[in-house]
C-alpha cells in the first residue's frame, strides 16, 4: 500500500469543500459567546482542518505508519505542553482548592475591560478606579 | 598497500573547495568538530576571565556590566554554539554511518547545509561580541530581556537559526539509523552510541521548533509590542519561562544522552567484556528523552508558578533518576571482572562514572521543591549544572575523542600525557566546582561580580583549581593536535583498543572516502566479548 497510492480526483474534492465548509465554522463559532469554551471549539476545528490535510492532501493516511506515529507525537507532545502550562495558569496563586483566591492569571485576561490601564510596574496609571492596589499607593 | 588503501577521507579529494562543498560526514564532521572547539576554548577564556574576577571582592579585572556580558555569553557560546551541536554534529556525524555500515547519512546535502545554517547562525552570535555584547543570561528572561539594551535580538537570531541546524541533523540521523542499517544489523545488534543518537536526534526535531517559536514571540513583542509576556499588555512573564524550559529542559538531554552513548562504548571495549543490560541502557535512553519533556518546572520553582504545578514537576522530575540510576549501574556492573586497563579514554569514562553521579544527585536535591526555594539562583546550581555539563558531557567528549582519535585521523597521541591531563582534568574540575556547592549552600547567589568577605576562601580555591583545570583541558587538546605533527601514524588495519563495532573490525584508519572498500558484513555483535576474541592491534 505504501508504494504510489492513487487518490481518486472526488476524495480531493470533498475533502476540499470539508476545509471550506470548516473555515465557515470557525468564522460563524466566532460571532457565538461560548465563554472560555471558543477558544477549545476554535483549536478543535483547526487540528481537525489540519489533520485533514496531512492525512489525505499530504497522503499520511496511505504512508508508513512511523511517519504517522511522528505526527501524533508532535501533537501529545503539543498536548503536554500546554496541558502542564495549564496547571500553573489555572492555579496560580494557590493550591486551587479555594475559589475566592484562584485565578489572578484570569482576571488579567479580560482586563481590557474590567481593569484599568497599569504602567510597566503594574501600578495603576489612574488610581481613583482600583481599590485592590490601595496598599501600594502609599509608596 | 594497494593504491586504493592509501586513499582516506583525509586526502581524497583534494583542495579547499573539496572540503568546503564536500558531502562526506566524515568531512562535516571535522569540520563541526573544529568549529565546536573553537567555540569551546572562547566560552572557556570568558570562563577564566569571570573566575579571575572572582579571585577577590570587588571589582579587579572587569566592571559589574562586563560581567553581565561575560557569563551571558560563556552559557550562550557553550550551550548553542559547543554542547549542543558539538557531540551529535562532530563524533555523530563522523561515526554514525560508520557504526550502522552506510556509506553515508540518509541526506548528505541537508547535511552540509545543516552545517553552513550553523555557521550562519555563529556568526550573528559572535557579531552580538564586537557590537558589545548581551547582558540578559543566556535565559533571556523577560520581562528584562524585552527591555534590555544590549543586542539581545541579534543573539536570538543567532539561537534562531542555529536551531534549525539542530533540527535538520536530527531529522538526518532518524532517516540514517532507520534506513541505512546493513541486513541482519537489527536494532538489538547497534551499538549503544547509535541508540543515543537516536534518542537525542527524537528530542532535536520534538523540542527545538518551541526554541525557534519563544525567540520569534520574543522578537514580536519588542518590535510589534504584542503583548505575550509583558502583563501590562495583558501577557504573562511566566509564560516565557514555560516556553523556553520546555525547550531547554529536554536539550539539557540533547546535550548529555550522546555522552551516555559514548560513555556506553568506551566502557565495555576498554573493560573487554560484554555490556551488562543493553536493552535497559537503550530504553533507558528512550525514556529519558520522554521523562525529559515532563519536568520543565523544576527551573521555575520560584518563578510564582502555582504550588499545584511545583508539586506536579517536582514528582516527575524524581522518576528521571530512576533510567539515569539504570545506566550508571549498569556501566559498573560492565567493568565488574572486566579486564579494565587504565587507557585515557578510560580515564574519561571513570571520572564521568564519578563527576556525572554528583551532579545527577545533586539534581534530584534541587528537584525537592522544598530545598530548591532555598537553593536557586545560588552556586549550588552553578556547580549543579557544571558537574552535568563539563563533568558529563566535556568530559565524555574527551573521552570519545580520545576513544576515536586514532580511528579519526590515523594518529595516535602521547598516552601519558594524555592521562596525565585526564587526571589533571578531573582534579581541576571538583577543585573548582566543589567548593561552589559550599557557596550555595551559605548563600552566594550566582550572577555577581563580587562578593561578601566571607566567601572569599572558597573563591579563591575555587579560582586556583580553574586555572589548573584550564591548563588540563588546553595539554589534553594540545596533545592530540600533536600527534598531527608527530605523525606518529597508526596501521591502517589497526584497532588499538580492540573494538568490536563496524568502525573498529571492517574500515581502514582513517576510514576510506566512501567508508568500506567492500560490503560489510556482521560477523557479531557490538559487545560480544564473551563469544569472540578481538585482537588490539596497534602497530606504528
Amino acid at each position: 500500500m505504501s508504494e504510489h497510492h492513487i487518490t481518486p480526483l472526488r476524495t480531493y474534492l470533498i475533502i476540499a469543500a470539508t476545509l471550506l465548509f470548516l473555515s465557515g465554522v470557525t468564522v460563524w463559532v466566532s460571532y457565538v459567546d461560548l465563554g472560555a469554551l471558543n477558544i477549545v471549539v476554535a483549536m478543535l476545528v483547526a487540528t481537525l482542518k489540519a489533520s485533514l490535510v496531512a492525512f489525505f492532501f499530504m497522503h499520511l493516511l496511505w504512508d508508513d505508519k512511523k511517519n504517522l506515529t511522528m505526527f501524533l507525537m508532535s501533537l501529545m507532545f503539543f498536548g503536554i505542553f500546554v496541558t502542564i502550562t495549564l496547571l500553573d495558569t489555572e492555579f496560580r496563586g494557590d493550591l486551587g482548592l479555594n475559589p475566592e483566591t484562584k485565578d489572578p492569571i484570569n482576571k488579567r485576561a479580560a482586563f481590557y475591560d474590567t481593569l484599568p490601564l497599569t504602567d510597566t510596574h503594574g501600578h495603576p496609571v489612574d488610581e481613583h478606579s482600583d481599590d485592590h492596589h490601595e496598599d501600594k499607593d502609599h509608596h | 598497500m594497494s593504491e586504493n588503501t592509501k586513499q582516506n577521507y583525509l586526502n581524497h579529494p583534494k583542495g579547499i573547495m573539496s572540503w568546503l562543498m564536500t558531502l562526506d560526514h566524515k568531512r562535516i564532521g571535522l569540520m563541526y568538530l573544529f568549529s565546536g572547539i573553537l567555540f569551546f576554548f572562547l566560552g572557556g577564556l570568558i570562563a577564566l576571565v569571570m573566575r579571575f574576577e572572582l579571585a577577590a571582592p570587588g571589582n579587579d579585572i572587569i566592571s559589574n556590566d562586563v560581567y553581565n556580558n561575560a557569563y551571558t555569553l560563556h552559557g550562550a557560546i557553550m550551550i548553542f554554539l559547543f554542547i549542543i551541536p558539538a557531540i551529535p554534529g562532530a563524533l555523530g556525524n563522523i561515526l554514525l554511518p560508520l557504526m550502522v555500515g552506510a556509506k553515508d547519512v540518509a541526506f548528505p546535502r541537508l547535511n552540509l547545509a545543516s552545517f553552513y545554517i550553523y555557521s550562519f547562525g555563529a556568526l550573528f552570535a559572535m557579531y552580538t561580541i564586537i557590537n558589545g555584547g548581551v547582558d540578559t543570561g543566556w535565559t533571556f528572561y523577560t520581562p528584562y530581556s524585552t527591555q534590555s539594551t544590549s543586542n539581545v535580538v541579534p543573539m536570538t537570531l543567532g539561537i534562531f537559526i542555529i536551531g534549525f541546524s539542530s533540527i535538520l541533523t536530527g531529522l538526518n540521523f532518524i532517516a540514517t539509523i532507520h534506513k541505512m542499517r546493513i541486513p541482519g544489523l537489527t536494532w538489538y545488534k547497534l551499538p549503544l552510541f547509535v541508540w543515543a543518537l537516536y534518542g537525542t536526534s527524537l528530542v532535536q526535531i520534538t523540542a527545538t521548533p518551541v526554541l525557534a517559536i519563544t525567540m520569534v514571540l520574543l522578537m514580536l513583542e519588542r518590535f510589534l509590542g504584542i503583548g505575550i509576556f509583558d502583563p501590562a499588555l495583558g501577557g504573562d512573564p511566566v509564560l516565557y519561562q514555560h516556553f523556553f524550559w520546555f525547550y531547554s529542559h529536554p536539550a539539557v538531554y540533547i546535550m548529555i544522552l550522546p555522552a551516555f552513548g559514548i560513555i556506553s562504548e568506551i566502557i565495555p571495549v576498554h573493560s573487554r567484556k560484554k555490556i551488562w543490560g543493553y536493552k535497559f541502557i537503550a530504553y533507558s535512553t528512550l525514556s529519558i528523552a520522554f521523562i525529559g519533556f515532563l519536568v520543565w518546572g523544576h527551573h521555575m520553582f520560584t518563578s510564582g508558578q502555582s504550588v499545584f504545578s511545583q508539586i506536579v514537576f517536582s514528582f516527575i522530575t524524581y522518576f528521571v533518576g530512576i533510567p539515569t540510576g539504570v545506566k550508571i549501574f549498569s556501566w559498573i556492573l560492565t567493568m565488574y571482572k572486566g579486564q579494565v586497563s587504565f587507557t585515557p579514554p578510560m580515564m574519561y569514562a571513570l571520572s564521568f562514572l564519578f563527576l556525572f553521579t554528583i551532579g545527577g544527585l545533586t539534581g534530584i536535591f534541587l528537584g525537592a521543591v522544598a530545598l530548591d526555594i532555598h537553593l536557586h539562583d545560588t552556586y549550588f546550581v552553578v556547580a549543579h549544572f557544571h558537574y552535568v555539563m563539563q563533568g558529563g558531557t566535556i568530559v565524555a567528549f574527551l573521552g570519545g575523542l580520545h576513544h576515536w582519535w586514532p580511528k579519526s585521523f590515523g594518529v595516535m597521541y602521547n598516552q601519558t600525557v594524555a592521562n596525565i591531563a585526564a587526571l589533571g582534568v578531573f582534579i581541576g574540575f571538583n577543585g573548582t566546582f566543589f567548593p561552589q556547592f559550599l557557596l550555595g549552600l551559605r548563600g552566594m547567589p550566582r550572577r555577581y561580580a563580587t562578593y561578601d568577605e566571607q566567601f572569599v576562601e572558597l573563591h579563591s580555591y575555587s579560582t586556583f583549581w580553574s586555572g589548573i583545570l584550564g591548563i588540563s583541558i588546553f595539554i589534553a587538546v594540545m596533545n592530540l593536535f600533536w600527534s598531527f605533527i608527530k605523525k606518529n601514524k597508526v596501521d591502517p588495519g589497526s584497532n588499538p583498543w580492540g573494538g568490536m563495532t563496524l568502525e573498529w573490525t571492517h574500515t581502514s584508519s582513517p576510514p576510506h572516502p566512501h567508508n568500506f572498500e567492500e560490503d560489510p558484513v556482521l560477523q557479531h555483535g557490538p559487545y560480544d566479548y564473551d563469544k569472540v576474541i578481538v585482537e588490539k592491534t596497534y602497530k606504528k
